[in-house]
């Protein structure tokens, strides 16, 4: 059976599975064999399922029954941070290496509810601390559109297995640009939700106030089928939004674009960016948007603040491995060495760095100065964010400063590493949605993205716009 | 930041490490508390911040009843634990 998964989308892949043309068998088939051609290289997978027969039998049924939804049996890949009951979640760490997860998040719970088919895990940094997926500890994960490059991070396992058709869509975390600054980087489209749309139980947490899950696919079309599937209420998560309250005033667009002048003239990004930046504002005024320019000039603190809050939460969400309930557990004669003898050996080095730092910013006397100011901001950020989508649709950035980098470019400076996150952390700070849509390649071939924001809730924004942006 | 600092912090967040790594940790954090430290600035700059909430914080609650039968989970989570005995883990003499 020959499918060309370069081409497919889901509307295709369920419109062929629908009349028969392949089944749910064909398809997952058909990403098995790349899996075993490429993930030795690549290593986007770290672990390919072993009830992926089950898993296709149930879809199978669901097309027989007639009990179908576009999802059916869409074969997909997972970040290493979502429990998925029975199966391995290590979020990349030694100190869950061994960790099985006893229950569903919320996400695979809906996805298995639509018979959708979860081909295995995929790489990231560790705890998803980290923008080029080499703070992993299970070895790096090279990007499938020029393999001497980082596919970026902390989701690059579920962007490559994407981008090498070794999944048709792939779900991922973002808490200050996860998914969409590696989405950029292979070539594909990136959403972080709402915060609170998609349900955050049983995703291994990194930083609560930030975190959100969500999709990766090829185009526009699939990464909002992806995101319908798995928006909704879920008791388990007490920070999900009752769809009761998730009523927007459901103004027209005016088409009308803003774009932030002096945080674009920032230091740190790079010209050629830049330069793809300006073509694509062409190109959506081409399509009939008017692009003007906005003063936003709280939203250049967002980074500082992201650094601030993150290790904040970090140092207390990370606080539950202490090798006594689950994980890594390391020999020693006092209660305290095994503690500190588990979380010296099972947490990496960018891991243990944000633990000390989050730890030094909720410290006594230290708390006011950090912790405080930076939630004040945030604050204050929204605010900002909230007033200028009063007279624009959205804002438009690029998605990340740079271009791919090579491996181990950035490791040795942490403010390099940390500054790949500028474009997309004030949406994760602000709570509002956000997408990166490729936006054309460099000389070398490498991928550039553009990066929209829309007002709280307005996911159908950034459909709408990438979706003209794509003609 | 001295690397004394950096070793009372790796003691209060119960993390084994060696000097090396701490004496770098301290150098790291001379520039990243250089670079956050704009917050202190920006929030100067911020007058009583008026919150226009986009999103209603509740508390959710529920009723405090068992929905499980006992021991229902009990074997599987005590599977992931490192040492167990008569379903109870077992740690390190703590007094």
């Amino acid at each position: 059976m020959n499918i060309n998964l370069k081409e497919l989308t889901i509307s295709k892949a369920h419109e062929s599975l629908k009349n028969r043309e392949f089944s749910v068998r064909d398809l997952v088939d058909a990403y098995l064999d790349v899996i075993k051609e490429k993930n030795s290289d690549i290593n986007a997978y770290l672990e390919v399922y072993n009830d992926i027969d089950d898993q296709v039998k149930i879809a199978e049924e669901m097309f027989k029954n007639g009990t179908v939804t576009l999802m059916t049996g869409i074969p997909i890949a997972i970040k290493d941070n979502m429990l998925c009951v029975g199966h391995i979640a290590s979020a990349s760490s030694k100190i869950l290496g061994g960790y099985t997860a006893t229950y569903d998040a919320g996400v695979i719970r809906q996805l298995k509810d639509q018979g959708v088919v979860i081909l295995g895990r995929t790489n990231m940094d560790e705890f998803a601390m980290g923008s080029s997926t080499e703070t992993s500890a299970y070895g790096n994960t090279k990007n499938p559109l020029d393999t001497s490059c980082v596919p970026g991070g902390s989701s690059g396992g579920s962007v490559s297995a994407v981008a090498m058709n070794a999944a048709l869509v792939s779900l991922g975390s973002d808490t200050g640009g996860s998914i969409r600054q590696p989405a950029s980087f292979t070539g594909l489209v990136g959403l972080k939700p709402t915060y609170g749309t998609v349900s955050r139980s049983g995703i291994i947490s990194m930083a609560s106030s930030l975190d959100q899950v969500g999709p990766i696919g090829k185009n526009v079309e699939d990464v909002e089928i992806l995101f319908n599937s798995i928006n909704g209420y879920d008791k388990l998560d007490s920070t999900c939004i009752p769809i009761e309250n998730r009523k927007i005033l459901n103004s027209p667009m005016t088409k009308r674009l803003g774009v932030p002048r002096e945080f674009l003239s920032g230091e740190g990004i790079d010209k050629d960016v830049l330069e793809n930046f300006e073509k694509s504002c062409e190109k959506l005024k081409k399509q009939g948007y008017e692009i003007i320019d906005v003063s936003l000039p709280l939203i250049k603190y967002s980074l500082a603040v992201y650094y601030i809050l993150m290790p904040a939460e970090v140092s207390s969400n990370l606080a539950r491995y202490d090798g006594i309930r689950y994980g890594l557990s390391v020999e020693a004669d006092k209660l305290f060495d095994v503690y500190s003898k588990t979380r010296g050996r099972g947490f990496g080095k960018e891991v243990r760095r944000r633990l000390l730092l989050g730890t030094y910013i909720l410290s006594y006397g230290y708390y006011d100065a950090y912790y405080n100011s930076a939630i004040k901001v945030r604050s204050a950020i929204k605010n900002e964010l909230a007033n200028i989508f009063l007279s624009v649709d959205a804002i438009i950035t690029p998605t990340a400063p740079c271009l791919p980098f090579k491996f181990n470019e950035k490791t040795k400076d942490p403010i390099a590493m940390y500054m790949s996150d500028l474009f997309t952390v004030p949406a994760n700070i602000a709570e509002i949605p956000a997408i990166s849509i490729p936006s054309g390649l460099s000389e070398k071939g490498l991928p550039y993205g553009l990066h929209i924001m829309a007002p709280f809730l307005r996911e159908d924004i950034l459909f709408s716009i990438g979706k003209d942006f794509e003609k | 930041m001295q690397l004394e600092d950096v070793k009372k912090l790796a003691n209060l967040a119960r993390i084994d490490m060696d000097e090396v790594e701490m004496t770098e940790i301290a150098k790291d954090f001379d520039s990243i508390l250089a670079y956050v430290s704009q917050v202190q600035e920006a929030s100067k700059l911020i007058e009583n911040v008026t919150q226009t909430e986009q999103r209603v914080l509740i508390n959710v609650m529920r009723e405090d009843v068992i929905l499980n039968t006992p021991g229902e989970y009990t074997e599987k989570i005590l599977k992931n634990a490192p040492k167990t005995e008569d379903g109870f883990l077992k740690v390190k003499q703590i007094l």
